[in-house]
């Protein structure tokens, strides 16, 4: 029985060091590709690592590409969407837990309906619109119709319910106004799940491609991901992967290093994201 | 004792008022709260949403600036072009290989890092991390890996001989080589859902079942998957939904070549609106995407309840 | 000034009627208990007068104000709930305090109110501490404190006592009524507990299936309750109810159950004669069944019952017998001897006994 067990462990960790050298290695060759030093061949040397660590390729890539503005940019796109999400779903989800008013069910599936239709899907009419409103190439045309969350809403919406009402009612008693209930006592109390939309949105917009590539065209308004795809897109050939490589690392360095970080907040950040 | 009030009596029609006053308080207070939401959300996801059935009953090209009603014509063209075709194929096969793998992948995996292993946090880490990486940026790493001759690809396959393989340039190896990336990006993240279902589950089951000798593949059929039904159904759901939603990456590896044969419905969608300039058609392939969704969407939406057991 | 008015309220949710037609005042500085089984509305009735719910119809007044319209923030009540509903993220000092923050008190001031407060209830060492920290009767007083703290003109208690121990219970009882005394406030207390009632209210109100039944003394419910539901709600054991017949026998009223006959006393016989009813129900309190031989049989028929079961309390014992057709409880004397199995000839006291209408369920006296 203790034999059997321990040869079971051993197979597992067999498995499992198998299957994460393939996850791995990915990011690792990308990595040792991106500090070969200029002018020494990729895929050479021991392990194809590179011999010489160096981080011009670093240098060179942040050189050659806005991506001074491109950081701005998206800083400022992940930023504003958050800023605006959580007032709205905050005050949406709240109404949705908690106050009951005729139509409510109704509007909800409104709500719900953005979850099953993601802007992506969207990307026409709302292109148009933005057309329209003459919008095109500005950071806020990127923002505007992540402004409203139904995942967020309907997050908040659970968390809400989760606090008891007789606080709500304490609350209301001791002399709070509705938004002061809402401020001091159910945010405080549902903080973890503000986290956790938090993380999940930022990342989201951090990495999201289509939507703003469709309404930039020049690199004022563009954020990283659509840089970065240009800068990838403009040298397709083997000699300039190190650099391309330093760039994409350059894109991703912020979520990697956060999720590295704290591991365990992103995962079971991304489990409620389940949600859709 | 209710009959002394007089039906016609003033406190009553003072009574309705209030009542009426409460309610129409309470309808202003709620709709107060979802505003700010609604000011969003109304533009950008309603109207655009019917504004799109619309469209694509119309004639909308770089040719008739002009939109006119063309009733089913642009769905009528769609349905008679190849390249629709292709992209549904495609679009179909590429689900039908990266969802069941990728959730069967990550169901195993699940079972192995729920184990009591000194390495575990690494493992779960190193297989979660492509989750949340930005697809583009994945993407890019994976052009470099699937360089002909250069890349890891070849590289590591030279190593049992001499290889060079145009991953991306061949119609026959391409879409494999998405779906290979799409598993790899997307397994940590489904496993993660059966982690948590597994950590849901009684002990005393699998105690039990090891005690009537049951071990590894045994016990993981009979009792394992049984048991996780309710989070397969729901991770099937999301995987298919975001299997349907696949573009980022073509933009940076294929650009849905070669000759299509690594185009999906997005993608096409996006050639369609930006590349052919033809709104209409656009739009006509916008309401089968949305058709798509919906129907699957209203599935999951089913199971939403059982979203809430993955929240604590 | 903090009287509490309540004027022909009625509560509906959708077609049911949590609260029904009830008026009642509750005096300044009164300990008013409102009682009655789960669901009969008395919390409801609380919670009307915090204001978190409105009324469908009918009027509340608090002091001389009209407060139907007016937010629970501005009723100048304080309400301790079952669960407590203490924050769990503020410590045992912002819970006290929060009150006070909003209403932009001075910060010297609060921490002068709350110390005194804390100080009052024995919380002083807890005060740095979160909710969870606590132990149940802590909670409690916390709970207490918050609603204290305020100096509002009425207190609301939901059934404060239920989440407590027996022993705390009976404790923490005493405290607050010794609290009310200090005080000096008028407080409405919500309880399913008829112990409870009788004990601390200086009167109480029993409620069934929202109607009020019932509001007077703890002795006056006690003597003269309004009907039969009343009379078997109050008492523990409670009332023992016969089924019986009135009949004139000799000039003299009798009511006669079973093998119990008894004649009626002169001054009461009169008002059995006004309900004009042939058919009662006798209801008979167990301390009023005593075994025939620790009593005069002055008048008293005593009847043969034997004995079932019987329950030793200490001081006293609770005698479960069996008549011909019909069974009683009497609380007797621990030194009476009764054990089970045995017969023990009992007597009535027929100045005692309650009648009600069998139809009506109303006390004909």
């Amino acid at each position: 029985m203790i034999a059997g067990r321990r040869l079971d462990t051993l197979r597992s960790n067999l498995l499992l060091t198998v299957v994460c050298l393939v996850w791995v290695v990915p990011l690792v060759w990308a990595l040792g590709t991106s500090v070969r030093a200029p002018g020494e061949p990729v895929g050479t040397g021991f392990l194809w690592l590179p011999g010489r660590p160096s981080l011009a390729n670093f240098a060179e890539a942040w050189s050659a590409a806005p991506f001074v503005t491109y950081y701005l940019n998206t800083i400022v796109i992940c930023g504003g969407i958050l800023a605006v999400q959580l007032f709205t779903i905050t005050l949406a989800g709240y109404a949705f837990a908690r106050v009951p008013f005729p139509g409510r069910e109704l509007l909800f599936s409104l709500f719900i309906l953005q979850l099953m239709l993601p802007l992506t899907v969207l990307a026409v009419p709302n292109f148009l619109t933005m057309r329209d409103l003459h919008l095109i190439n500005t950071k806020l045309a990127i923002m505007l119709p992540y402004m409203a969350s139904g995942f967020g809403v309907f997050l908040m919406r659970q968390a809400f319910r989760s606090v008891p009402l007789e606080l709500e009612e304490a609350g209301r008693l001791d002399g709070c106004q509705w938004w002061q209930v809402l401020w001091h006592v159910y945010l405080p109390l549902t903080r973890p799940a503000l986290v956790a939309f938090g993380l999940v949105s930022v990342t989201f917009h951090w990495n999201d491609f289509l939507w703003p590539l469709l309404v930039t065209n020049t690199p004022n308004a563009r954020p990283l991901t659509v840089g970065l795809a240009s800068f990838a897109l403009a040298g397709e050939n083997g000699a300039q992967f190190p650099l391309i490589m330093a760039g994409t690392l350059l894109v991703m360095a912020p979520l990697l290093l956060g999720f590295f970080l704290f591991q365990r907040q992103f995962v079971s950040s991304f489990i409620r994201s389940g949600i859709r | 004792m209710q009959l002394e009030l007089p039906a016609t009596s003033l406190p009553s029609a003072g009574l309705q008022s209030l009542r009426f006053r409460v309610t129409a308080g309470r309808f202003a207070y709620g709709l107060l709260l979802i505003l700010p939401s609604l000011v969003f959300l109304l533009p950008f996801t309603v109207w655009p949403a019917i504004k799109v059935v619309v469209s694509s009953l119309f004639l909308a090209d770089i040719a008739h600036p002009q939109p006119s009603f063309i009733g089913l014509g642009n769905f009528a063209a769609e349905f008679g072009n190849e390249v629709f075709w292709q992209v549904m194929r495609n679009t179909v096969l590429f689900a039908g290989f990266t969802v069941p793998l990728s959730i069967g992948l990550a169901l195993l995996l699940a079972v192995e890092v729920n184990k009591k292993l000194r390495l575990v946090g690494v493992f779960r880490t190193a297989l979660f991390y492509p989750t949340i990486l930005p697809t583009v940026g994945a993407a890019a790493i994976w052009l470099f890996v699937y360089a002909p001759g250069l890349g890891l690809a070849d590289r590591f396959l030279g190593l049992f001989g001499s290889y060079d393989h145009n991953w991306l340039g061949d119609p026959a190896l391409v879409l494999p080589a998405l779906m290979v990336m799409m598993i790899w990006k997307q397994t940590g993240y489904f496993m993660v859902f059966y982690l948590a279902g597994l950590q849901g589950l009684p002990q005393e089951v699998f105690e039990a079942a090891a005690l009537d000798g049951a071990r590894g593949w045994r016990m993981l059929r009979s009792l394992t998957i049984p048991l996780l039904s309710g989070t397969t159904v729901f991770v099937s759901t999301i995987a298919l939904i975001d299997s349907f939603q696949t573009v980022d990456q073509l933009f940076i590896l294929t650009q849905g070549g070669p000759n299509n044969a690594s185009n999906l419905l997005l993608f096409w969608l996006y050639q369609e609106g930006f590349r052919n300039f033809n709104f209409g058609r656009a739009s006509a392939v916008t309401v089968i995407m949305m058709a798509l969704l919906l129907a699957v969407s209203l599935v999951n939406y089913r199971q939403l309840d059982r979203a809430a057991h993955y929240e604590s | 000034m903090a009287r509490v008015v309540l004027d022909r309220v009625t509560k509906k949710f959708g077609e049911v009627a949590a609260v029904n037609d009830v008026s009642l005042t509750v005096f300044d500085r009164e300990f008013l208990v409102l009682v009655g089984p789960s669901g009969c509305g008395k919390s409801t009735i609380l919670r009307l007068v915090a204001g978190l719910e409105d009324v469908s119809s009918g009027e509340i007044r608090v002091g001389d104000g009209l407060v139907n319209d007016v937010a629970p923030k501005d009723r100048d009540i304080a309400m301790v709930f079952q669960n407590y509903a203490l924050y769990p993220h503020m410590s045992v000092f912002d819970n006290l305090a929060f009150s006070l923050k909003l209403r932009r008190v001075p910060k010297q001031q609060i921490r002068q109110r709350v110390q005194q407060t804390a100080a009052t209830l024995g919380l002083e060492g807890l005060l740095e501490r979160k909710p969870k920290q606590l132990s149940g009767g802590q909670r409690q007083r916390v709970a207490l404190g918050r609603a204290i703290v305020r100096e509002p003109q009425v207190f609301l208690m939901d059934e404060p006592l239920s989440n407590l121990d027996a022993q705390l219970r009976v404790q923490t009882r005493a405290e607050l009524i010794k609290l009310h005394r200090r005080l000096e406030a008028t407080v409405i207390y919500v309880t399913h507990d008829q112990v409870e009632a009788m004990t601390m209210g200086s009167r109480i109100a029993v409620m069934r299936d929202g109607v009020l039944q019932q509001m007077d003394t703890p002795t006056g419910l006690y003597d003269r309750p309004a009907n039969m539901f009343v009379a078997g709600f109050i008492g523990s054991p409670s009332m023992n109810f016969l089924s019986g017949r009135l009949e004139r026998h000799n000039g003299s009223l009798q009511v006669t159950a079973g093998d119990l006959v008894l004649d009626l006393p002169p001054e009461r016989a009169a008002g059995a004669d006004s309900a004009n009813t042939q058919e009662v129900v006798v209801g008979v309190r167990p301390e009023d069944v005593q075994p025939a031989a620790s009593l005069v049989p002055n008048g008293h028929r005593p009847i043969n019952a034997s004995v079932d079961v019987v329950e030793h309390m200490g001081n006293e014992k609770f005698v479960y017998l069996s008549l011909a057709n019909a069974s009683l409880v009497a609380r007797i004397d621990v030194s009476c001897p009764a054990s089970a199995g045995e017969n023990l000839p009992v007597v009535v006291d027929a100045g005692k006994i309650h009648l009600f209408h069998p139809a009506t369920e109303e006390a004909i006296f």
